[in-house]
């Protein structure tokens, strides 16, 4: 034990005596009933909608009027209450609200509530069950499912981690990620699932991966946590997701593809409209977020690629393992990576990093995959 | 509480109604879908809050197009409109396709009661070789995929409509499944 009470209250007499005194006449303190807080009217704007986040953003308790930075509230209190002498400095380590806002973090919030789905009943298991894959066609997808266990697993693990670290007044972003490490536990456990219901159980795990997600785990600040994990890496898993519905063999796989990019979106939808908030709000975090998007873009050129990863995309889109399968799905996954890499790189023209292209590494891979599918005589749209 | 006041057009002053038949393209086509969502109240609001204007074109065989918008809020088609264009609705993104292929994806899931593994939006639309989604902001495009289910059910609720047909050809689709 780290952390002691500076006293023993059993102890205290003066403290036994007040709360025996207090129980014995009725004789109440009632300081608390003054306290310099703001009484306010909330009501929903929308009855369809419930009361919101955003109906709450009224003088005295909103996120909207909250200052940039939180010197005051360094404990628990929650955003609007009277803070008295004597609340502890827990010692938040983000205390920028140009570090964690996010423009509409509030409705994404909302969203993320509305929208939770459970993968014990809502996955139509008994329906997945009646269908025999093939063994090639069943062992690439036992793989691709053990991959994004272990991709979700440490999605879990990122945000969470960060969580307690925020300064409490930035109520609205510690519950939008409290909502991403149920969606993200909520995958790693459907893709479990279904890994153990397709008769082949999980495969291996994949070491290049694994370092990349190491790599997303330790990054040095929230923002740059956020820019990689958020918008690099899930925006990539949720190309990833489209194309694993894409390539799914059943109704049933659909689905579950379906129920998991509706998360993995709102993620990415945070993540961009987070990476906004930091270029227009702290731009002195620019060079910050290119110096590590460089390291992460190396990362998830080698992991993406990764055999393991890469394989079983090849085998479940070419539908097989004879050599026309094979090179149908070759063109296939050349075209999903290079939409994949596409897609990144409009995500960060359009949060304000326009100038990313010139720099990256990866955009340069991008270049070549576009020049390889032209060869291919594909291109995509 | 009424059926008439359970209904969510009503609350809003308008209502769409339910022809027996009706025609793809067409407003009252995009229209009975709407009211068809309105009736599986419960079913959308399990999945959550659906927040999307989504713009439909149907390219015709003779090089016209045919405009729609869909709007979404809450659990409810708000808006379900044939456009001379998009601009005015700010629209988050647009599946095009021809009337063929909107017409295949409708009689499938028709059949099926539902689409089926081919005919899923995201398969459609994915390499954009049967359906193709168009945006100008990666947001707005995100939404097709944050919304993926609800947009999936609405469509398949094309399954419950009592018959549908085709303005190309104009033949009876299959019945409802």
């Amino acid at each position: 034990m780290s952390y002691l009470s500076t006293k023993d209250f059993l102890e205290d007499k003066d403290f036994l005596d007040r709360w025996q005194y207090t129980l014995r006449t009725g004789e109440l303190d009632l300081s608390w009933m003054r306290a310099a807080t703001k009484q306010v009217e909330c009501t929903p704007q929308n009855a369809r909608r419930g009361l919101t986040f955003r109906d709450l953003d009224v003088p005295g308790y909103g996120y909207s009027t909250m200052a940039e930075v939180a010197r005051e509230n360094r404990g628990f209190a929650p955003r609007g209450a009277e803070i008295p002498a004597g609340c502890p400095d827990l010692q938040a380590e983000v205390n920028r609200k140009s570090e964690v806002w996010a423009y509409n973090v509030e409705s994404y919030y909302e969203e993320a509530m509305s929208r939770q789905w459970n993968a014990t009943t809502d996955v139509p298991w008994a329906d997945l069950m009646k269908t025999e894959l093939p063994d090639e066609i069943a062992r690439a997808y036992s793989q691709l499912l053990t991959f994004l266990t272990e991709v979700e697993m440490i999605a879990t693990d990122v945000p969470a981690k960060w969580m307690g670290r925020l300064n409490a007044d930035f109520f609205e972003v510690k519950n939008f990620i409290a909502t991403q490490v149920m969606d993200e536990a909520r995958h790693a456990e459907v893709f479990r699932k279904r890994a153990l219901t397709t008769g082949y159980g999980l495969m291996k795990a994949s070491p290049q991966n694994e370092v990349n997600l190491k790599f997303l785990r330790d990054a040095d600040s929230f923002s740059e946590s956020s820019t990689t994990l958020h918008l690099q890496a899930e925006g990539m898993v949720l190309t990833m997701f489209r194309f694993s519905e894409y390539i799914s063999p059943t109704d049933g796989d659909k689905k579950l593809f379906r129920l998991v990019m509706q998360d993995e979106a709102r993620h990415v939808g945070y993540g961009m409209q987070h990476l906004k908030w930091v270029l227009d709000h702290f731009p002195e975090k620019r060079e910050i977020i290119h110096k590590h998007l460089d390291e992460a873009e190396n990362f998830v050129f080698g992991g993406a690629y990764a055999v393991e990863v890469m394989e079983p995309f090849i085998i479940l889109s070419g539908k097989g393992m004879k050599k026309e399968q094979i090179e149908q799905g070759c063109k296939i996954t050349a075209a999903f990576q290079v939409k994949q890499v596409e897609e990144y790189f409009e995500r960060l023209d359009k949060c304000g990093l326009p100038e990313r292209k010139e720099r990256s590494q990866l955009y340069k891979a991008l270049e070549l995959g576009q020049a390889q599918l032209a060869a291919m005589g594909l291109r995509t749209h | 509480m009424t059926a008439r006041h359970g209904n969510p057009y009503y609350l809003l002053g308008f209502c769409y109604s339910v022809p027996m038949s009706v025609t793809f393209p067409s407003e009252a086509f995009f229209q009975a879908l709407a009211a068809a969502m309105a009736g599986a109240h419960d079913r959308f609001r399990n999945l959550g809050f659906f927040d999307a204007t989504i713009g439909i074109r149907v390219l015709l065989d003779d090089g016209a197009e045919r405009l729609f918008v869909l709007g979404f809020e809450v659990f409810e088609c708000m808006l379900a409109k044939e456009v001379p264009s998009f601009a005015p609705f700010h629209v988050d993104f647009v599946l095009e396709g021809s009337a063929l292929v909107w017409r295949g994806m409708f009689e499938n899931v028709r059949h099926n009661g539902g689409a089926d593994v081919a005919h899923s939006i995201n398969t459609l639309t994915h390499f954009g070789e049967q359906l193709t989604l168009r945006y100008d902001d990666p947001d707005g495009h995100d939404k097709l995929y944050r919304f993926a289910e609800s947009v999936q059910q609405f469509f398949n609720l094309a399954a419950t409509l009592d018959a549908v047909t085709y303005e190309a050809g104009s033949r009876h689709a299959a019945p409802a499944a």
